[in-house]
């Protein structure tokens, strides 16, 4: 490893002087998951010693039911878990006691009620019953493997309102047949790897697959697992895996809490091309010919799967704009072209004022951008200045780039929706409304040109999916920032008294996707209460508020609703909405730390509110 | 006492206040898991992990199991790192 270690004697020290922020700091700054056992079980420790509620992280519950031994894997994956702003609170089944703990409704499981569900199942675990040489044996053999553990999510999500988190297997190195292994299909290695297919097609939503033995062949396999810890304490794997585990395992937790990096802002000169373009020109830089040219194709490359699985780009370079614009319009090997760039910013202001341009240009949160520069100086006053944007470390060879940020998992995702594909189109859109907005002499010329229309309707399976990930990723246009599973939504979809409204947003550009979800709770002849209301971000100051209040005053209306209410509950990051009621002509009713209560009175003077947004022509939809 | 096993113990005693983040940790040849709060299974795991590194030696998983104290382990020790 070429990391160093952490400076547990300066560490120590801010923590005797009660500096936990700088501790924390200082403890992450050079901690990697490939680092020795002992010095993350020492770091772990070190954390541990730390007040709890100190270091102001999200709590999150997470219970562990395995059949092997994990205790010191727990202590790792709080360790993780704080870097990635989490304060775990693990529960850990007793050991081998998966299935009892599952099943047992009284137990101590259910009465923790944790956030997240984690059977951390190794291959031991997998009872495939195939007689060698038996092939028709095999796909009963496995069906009932999976069988097994699919009863097990169906009774975590019938009695918690969790994610469950599944290992699948982590195949063995070893196996009698050897080589003949991975040919006949009885074989324990196929079997288990038809087990692990089989497993992932099972899982339904809410039901995250850990893909142990990937990190298991990533690790190495012949050192993943210390058969003398497994003989001697029932350890299923190495001590040094631990880490890489731990840390696989917390930015899955992360993807399920709070979802994946949005954006990737790039440096230009010795990032994506090799040499700098204002002294070297566009026939001197190094880019496509030679090692250090194919390099700089692979990072491009790298950018632009990212830009096409959604993550935005954007480019922050100190250069004159349009010399460093010229390699995107002219160069014959460039792989990433201008309209890949969501925001091009070129100048020669510092970089963490352009990038908190950016950020606020595409409306997203920092917490969101991954900062890709090749140079540490750069590099520094990002971190410095800019602490929630992720800025990984890259080594001095450009061939090693895209294998330093891979490292990070900034990318980890625990689903991909058709929205997600269309992303980066939607930011690149809105800048393209952003740039033609101006020519435009008031606001209300710019809407009605955009000639927008929306798609209105219930929750429905199909839009299930887009709909949990808006009502859990939202931070900022979220009124009342309160979370359900996919499960949960299609329970109080179920209630007679409650309705699940989302809204689709097409305009001249195309659409918008599904931009915003409101939940309502209904009192017919009483009010009409909006408990939860999310809207994407990238419609802002479109009306299209407007519009869903008329829809939800629409319905207060057929229900012979007097009243409509709302809350707002702050949080660090929804204070764009915190006036959004008073706009839409709601009288506050109550004011308590911030939470605001809200009423809007209906009678018959009451008009719908101004918007330019229509109601899509076949809104055939089911009313109440 | 050798200087051998003088010299493992100022290391290994380094590792024990390490690994129980306890600067204050004197070991004897007679320090057991009693002696030493947080000394329970599964620091005993991550104590061993930690000598293993420090000398640079592989312990046998019964091995693992039967160092009780800081004597034995010294013994352990000065005999396998000197090879």
């Amino acid at each position: 490893m070429t990391s160093s270690q952490p400076q547990f004697a300066a560490i120590k020290q801010h923590i005797g002087a009660r500096d936990y922020a700088k501790a924390l700091a200082e403890l992450f700054s050079s901690l990697s998951p490939a680092d020795d056992f002992v010095v993350q079980a020492r770091a772990a420790r070190l954390l541990g010693s730390i007040p709890a509620g100190e270091l102001k992280l999200k709590p999150i519950k997470i219970a562990v039911a395995a059949s092997s031994t994990m205790d010191q894997f727990v202590e790792l994956f709080r360790l993780w878990l704080a870097r990635e702003g989490f304060a775990a609170e693990i529960w850990s089944a007793p050991f081998n006691t998966v299935v009892p703990t599952v099943l047992d409704a009284e137990g101590t499981l259910y009465r923790f009620k944790p956030d997240i569900v984690w059977l951390f199942g190794t291959y031991r675990d997998v009872v495939l019953e195939v007689p060698l040489g038996d092939d028709r044996a095999v796909p009963k053999a496995v069906e009932a493997a999976v069988q097994q553990r699919a009863f097990l999510w169906r009774t975590l999500q019938e009695r918690l309102s969790c994610a469950v988190i599944e290992n699948n297997a982590d195949i063995p190195l070893h196996d009698d047949f050897g080589n003949f292994a991975g040919q006949a299909a009885w074989s324990l290695r196929n079997g288990l790897r038809r087990y692990n297919l089989e497993l992932a097609a099972a899982a339904p939503a809410g039901v995250t697959i850990f893909d142990l033995d990937q990190l298991s062949a990533a690790f190495g396999k012949a050192n993943w697992v210390d058969e003398r810890y497994w003989f001697h304490s029932k350890n299923a794997f190495g001590f040094q895996a631990l880490g890489a585990v731990a840390f696989q395992g917390a930015r899955l937790v992360t993807a399920l809490k709070t979802g994946t990096k949005k954006c990737v802002i790039l440096d230009l000169d010795n990032t994506i091309w090799g040499g700098v373009i204002g002294d070297d020109g566009m026939n001197g830089i190094k880019l496509g010919n030679g090692a250090e040219g194919e390099a700089f194709v692979a990072i491009q490359r790298w950018a632009k799967s990212l830009k096409e699985r959604g993550i935005i780009l954007a480019v922050c370079s100190k250069n004159d704009p349009e010399i460093a614009k010229e390699p995107f319009l002219k160069h014959p090997d460039m792989v990433l072209r201008l309209d890949d760039i969501a925001v091009f910013r070129a100048n020669w202001d510092n970089k963490a004022d352009n990038i908190a341009y950016i950020v606020s240009a595409l409306n997203i949160g920092m917490d969101s951008v991954v900062f890709v520069d090749d140079n540490p100086v750069e590099r520094d006053l990002v971190r410095k200045y800019l602490p929630a944007v992720a800025v990984p470390e890259l080594p001095a060879d450009p061939a090693g780039f895209v294998a330093a940020i891979n490292a990070q998992l900034y990318f980890e995702t625990v689903g991909f929706s058709s929205e997600d594909r269309e992303r980066a189109r939607f930011y690149r859109d809105n800048a393209a409304r952003a740039e033609k907005m101006a020519s435009f002499a008031d606001q209300s010329e710019y809407l009605r040109w955009l000639e927008m229309t929306a798609e209105l309707g219930d929750l429905d399976e199909f839009n299930l999916p887009r709909i949990a990930q808006l009502v859990n990723k939202s931070n900022q246009f979220n009124l009342t920032t309160i979370r359900y599973t996919e499960a949960e939504l299609q329970g109080l979809a179920r209630r007679a008294d409650t309705r699940i409204r989302h809204y689709r947003l097409l305009d001249r550009y195309g659409d918008n996707g599904l931009i915003s979800v409101v939940i309502l709770s209904i009192v017919p002849g009483g009010a009409l209460g909006i408990d939860l209301w999310v809207m994407s971000c990238r419609v802002l100051a479109r009306t299209m508020e407007e519009f869903i209040f008329n829809d939800i005053l629409a319905i207060a209306r057929r229900n012979g609703c007097g009243s409509i209410t709302g809350r707002y509950i702050p949080t660090a990051k929804n204070g764009l909405v915190c006036g959004l009621y008073e706009r839409l002509g709601f009288r506050q009713t109550h004011a308590e730390r911030g939470t605001t209560d809200w009423t809007f009175t209906i009678n018959e003077a009451t008009v719908p509110a101004v918007t330019y947004v229509d109601a899509a022509a076949p809104a055939a939809k089911k009313e109440q | 006492m050798s200087s051998d096993r003088t010299a493992v113990r100022d290391r290994l005693n380094r590792i024990f206040q390490e690994v129980f983040e306890d600067d204050s940790i004197e070991i004897r040849d007679g320090t057991t898991a009693d002696d030493i709060d947080l000394w329970d299974s599964v620091m005993h795991i991550t104590l061993v992990l930690a000598v293993e590194r420090e000398f640079a030696i592989r312990l046998s998983a019964a091995e693992v199991g039967t160092l009780d104290n800081v004597g034995q382990m010294i013994d352990l020790i000065a005999a396998r790192a000197g090879k």
